[in-house]
């Protein structure tokens, strides 16, 4: 019977296809994952019911998020809202990061929020997520709720008159509106995911 | 000037490339003022980008018109993008600072569709060099000369992506008559024939009529579109990639496929954005007609689509709820098609556990249960505790298995794939080790070689531990066996556990073992039931033998199933193995004979002979050609979407069979079913177009269909009515004549209704 047991162990092995899971669409209730970050802690978002989450697939490599992590838009996006009711996660589906490259990236750029480790790209596909930045709004009862770009600026030349798109869907939920925009052309880098 | 002229031919363009290293870029590009050339994108040091300010002029007449352009040239390897840039990447950006000079609109020549490695992101550019230009006006009053300045703004990307800004400038002399610079005038030219034209323009007339108006905002929609060649020229036949859509206000998604046996004619699916935009929506993008043997000609599209309403209160996406109440939805039974969304967890495990009893009446499970039977008849004289527990190592042995197999699947979705049921059959080598498993299994049977102190020795003296595991293997090749076997209501169980949680996933294992066990624990727990079992005697061991030829015939199949996965190479392959699996089991049994050295000699000869014979045998390619089936239908075409479209299009009811080698089950229905005379006859009545997608090997596009119906694996039957190509109607994993006659008639009358 040995033979039997090394034969299932033999299907661990097959590259076996991957079927289209359901992505995410705004409106229905987010795809659940459970992820660790680059400390190893497990976050699940089930675990944030009753806070609003927002999601932002980052790569410390890509132009565009060092653009904005150069200004700060994330952090200063979050020191906007109240503490107790939003979370704010990273995360990061490009296949070549390993957890201390992109620990060493947090400490450099000195930001506090947990960059969720997902380099086999499950949950960035789950999700849609094609660029980096590519930021995504789940509400309290954990339905996705906006999902696109961090900002109406892609190049990053707009002096003033921003649409911070995220603050916007947020600023609504906290306040029981509607949120205006629901989803917007997300723009920067392609998502490195593994193929 | 005259090595640009050399250009012309393939070797000059090879001698002015080695030239232009040999010298330095700066030689080749002589006449270009150093400011109207700059690279980017600097990678290590390494620019992956040269930009150049070219003009089709050397001189301008104030007044005159003229082109004015930016050249981008890529290492190779290396892009830019369209001005939809697609999925990800930035839109190139070109502005323009020319005083006394009007610039029109920049002209995009037709891009190219880029793929990362995975298919999971599209956009659109160009590699190697591009063109942009535009038509530019000199004014009456400039004297002197014109001065160009042109600041681009791009993203050049290949696995990495960086970002350059790229600043040039040049001088024109403005004199009494425009002259041509026939070197950049050819360009502009070249780059003008690729920039798509309006089907005005080119005689060609497009019409698009939508399937339903208006548009709701987060609903998908569909339609059909058309586009005709000018009189006397031949339909407009296309190429893959052929749509290339703008970034459309108001649409989240749209994608045009042919028709197929119709050029010109596609169709249009698409989804529309959340938010209702201010203005309707229009079709825009852009057409490449023709092949590349032929020559392309690219089109803009921009057609209206239809304005777009917000999604009634109910079916759209409510704003924030206060309080969401747990969703709990009624189990409902009796539906065909049971999707995930309607199947409660307790129904779910109800299916599991019966899928997994049925699973015993399939052919797959059937030696092994024959085996178990005859096991049990020897023990079941025996006293009445042990047999229980039997029982119980059996039950375990199916339990452990198929938690082992659940925590498979689990790892294997945690490492990105997601894996349907039975997929472990579209792996040669797992073939190969279940067939060497049944032969070496049936060679115990004819006493070839014996394991343990079993065999020889007397029933009754029948060592009970030994006994307990060999109950448990059995389970366990139950388990292996059953898997090619979907018995009915277990596809949808199954698939809707691998969608769900990894609690869900190991209950409806769970289940499915309990069911699988069920009828051999009866026995036990049934007191009289045990007493129908005929004596032990001297036809066990001939009941035995016989056995093991069951045992055979399944690895018959497993040779067949092997055919097809790696064709008549692999078959030999597998053959040779098993040859080697005999020898061994029978040099093993030799060595079970001897004594002390000579034994353990023999059995380290034994793991030689199938170590050796299974590195030289055990190589598939799965590249190979398989072996090409006779089709049970006669008609049968392999499955594509767009053809079953087409056949739709062309009011067709469409038969789908989602079907593998290795699924009995699939066989069965194909053997008893549909090559019935009854059921040709009928297909031929309404015209059914018969369509085969054959899972044997992986395929990417039909796992994901049966997901689609939360199915995990074949076999799975759609008969789609072409008046509701939206609602197909699945069938019950196990056909009846009668099913497949209704069911296509009721397609096809759909169609008489509907017309």
């Amino acid at each position: 019977m040995k033979t039997l047991i090394s034969a299932v162990a033999l299907a661990v092995m097959l590259p076996v296809v991957a079927l289209a899971a359901d992505t995410a669409q705004v409106g229905k209730p987010a795809p659940a994952f459970t992820l660790k970050d680059e400390a190893g802690k497990e976050h699940s978002l089930a675990q944030y019911k009753g806070k609003i989450v927002v999601l932002e697939w980052t790569n410390s490599d890509c132009p565009f998020v060092q653009r904005h992590y150069t200004a700060n838009t994330m952090q200063k996006t979050l020191a906007g809202f109240d503490a107790k009711k939003v979370v704010w996660l990273a995360v990061d589906s490009t296949a070549s990061h390993t957890p201390d490259k992109v620990a060493a990236w947090k400490k450099e750029k000195g930001f506090t929020y947990s960059v969720l480790q997902d380099a086999s790209g499950t949950v960035g596909k789950s999700y849609g997520a094609k660029t980096t930045p590519h930021m995504y709004v789940i509400d309290e009862q954990g339905v996705l709720r906006y999902a696109g770009a961090i900002d109406d600026d892609p190049r990053g030349n707009k002096k003033e008159g921003t649409t911070n798109y995220v603050k916007t869907a947020v600023d609504a939920l906290l306040s029981g509106k509607p949120v205006p925009a629901t989803s917007s052309e997300p723009y920067g880098c392609s998502v490195k995911y593994k193929s | 000037m005259t090595q640009q002229r050399v250009r012309r031919s393939s070797w000059g363009g090879l001698f002015v490339a080695v030239l232009g290293l040999v010298l330095g870029t700066g030689v080749a590009r002589a006449e270009l003022p150093a400011t109207a050339v700059s690279t980017g994108a600097p990678d290590q040091g390494n620019p992956r980008v040269e930009a150049a300010l070219l003009t089709d002029v050397s001189q301008v007449k104030p007044g005159d018109s003229f082109r004015v352009g930016v050249r981008f040239r890529m290492d190779p390897g290396w892009h830019i993008y369209w001005k939809n840039p697609g999925e990800s990447g930035l839109a190139s950006e070109i502005v323009w600072d020319t005083p006394g000079t009007t610039v029109g609109e920049l002209q995009w020549p037709l891009p190219i569709t880029f793929r990362s490695p995975d298919g999971f992101i599209t956009s659109y550019g160009y590699a190697e060099e591009v063109l942009l230009f535009a038509e530019a006006r000199a004014s009456e009053q400039m004297t002197g000369s014109l001065q160009l300045s042109a600041a681009s703004d791009i993203l050049v990307c290949e696995q990495r992506c960086l970002p350059a800004q790229l600043m040039l400038t040049r001088h024109i002399p403005v004199g009494p008559e425009t002259r041509k610079d026939p070197e950049f005038a050819a360009a502009f030219d070249a780059a003008r024939a690729s920039v798509p034209v309006t089907p005005e323009s080119a005689g060609h007339v497009v019409s698009l009529a939508l399937d339903t108006k208006p548009l709701t905002a987060g609903q998908p929609f569909t339609g059909t579109f058309t586009v005709t060649a000018p009189q006397g020229q031949p339909a407009p036949v296309v190429e893959k990639d052929f749509f290339i859509p703008d970034r459309i206000k108001g649409i989240a998604r749209v994608e045009l496929a042919p028709v197929a046996g119709k050029p010109g004619t596609f169709k249009l699916e698409g989804t529309v954005a959340q938010d209702v935009p201010a203005q309707e929506p229009r079709l825009a993008g852009v057409l490449r007609l023709g092949t590349a043997a032929s020559g392309y000609r690219a089109l803009t599209l921009d057609l209206a689509l239809a304005p777009v309403v917000a999604a009634p209160p109910g079916t759209a996406p409510a704003a924030p709820v206060v309080k969401a109440a747990p969703v709990v939805k009624p189990p409902t039974v009796g539906t065909a098609v049971a999707s995930e969304s309607s199947l409660s967890l307790g129904l779910v495990l109800l299916f599991a556990f019966l899928g997994g009893a049925l699973l015993n009446l399939m052919p797959c499970v059937f030696p092994v249960l024959a085996l178990k039977a005859y096991g049990f008849t020897r023990t079941v004289h025996a006293e009445r505790g042990k047999v229980a527990l039997h029982a119980l190592a059996y039950a375990g042995g199916i339990i452990g298995s198929l938690l082992a197999l659940a925590l498979v699947v689990l790892a294997l979705r945690a490492g990105g794939s997601s894996v349907g049921w039975g997929f472990q059959f579209q792996e040669p080598l797992f073939v190969a080790a279940v067939a060497a498993v049944l032969v070496a299994f049936a060679l115990n049977l004819f006493g070839v070689f014996t394991v343990g102190t079993d065999g020889t020795a007397l029933v009754e003296k029948v060592d009970s531990s030994h006994g307990l595991a060999r109950s448990a293997g059995e389970g366990v090749l139950a388990v292996v066996l059953a898997t090619p076997c979907s018995a009915p209501l277990l596809g949808t169980a199954v698939g809707f556990a691998l969608a769900a949680g990894p609690a869900t996933v190991l209950a409806t294992f769970f289940m499915l073992g309990l069911g699988l066990a069920l009828p051999f624990c009866l026995l036990v727990l049934v007191p009289g039931l045990t007493k129908l079992l005929p004596k032990p005697g001297a036809w066990m061991e001939r009941g035995k033998q016989l056995l093991g030829f069951a045992l055979l015939g399944t690895t018959v199949w497993l040779v067949w199933v092997m055919g097809g996965l790696t064709g008549v190479d692999g078959m030999a392959r597998l053959l040779a193995f098993l040859a080697v699996v005999g020898l061994g089991a029978w040099m093993y049994g030799l060595a079970q004979g001897a004594e002390g050295g000579r034994k353990v000699a023999g059995v380290v000869a034994v793991v030689a002979v199938l170590a050796v014979g299974g590195v030289l045998s055990l190589r598939f390619e799965e590249t190979g050609p398989a072996l090409r089936k006779a089709s049970a239908v006669a008609e049968a075409q392999p499955w594509d979407e767009a053809a079953v479209a087409a056949a739709l299009e062309a009011g067709q009811p469409v038969f789908v069979d989602f079907t593998a080698d290795w699924c009995l089950t699939c066989k069965f229905n194909e053997r008893t079913v549909l090559t019935r005379e009854e059921v040709r006859a009928a297909f031929a009545q309404h015209k059914v177009a018969f369509f085969v997608a054959d899972w044997t090997r992986r395929d990417e596009r039909i796992s994901a269909k049966l997901a689609e119906f939360g199915r995990a694996g074949v076999p799975m039957y759609l008969v789609v009515s072409p008046a509701a190509p939206d609602k197909p109607e699945v069938l019950p994993e196990l056909l009846t004549t009668d099913s497949v006659i209704e069911a296509v008639r009721r397609a096809a009358e759909r169609v008489a209704d509907a017309t």
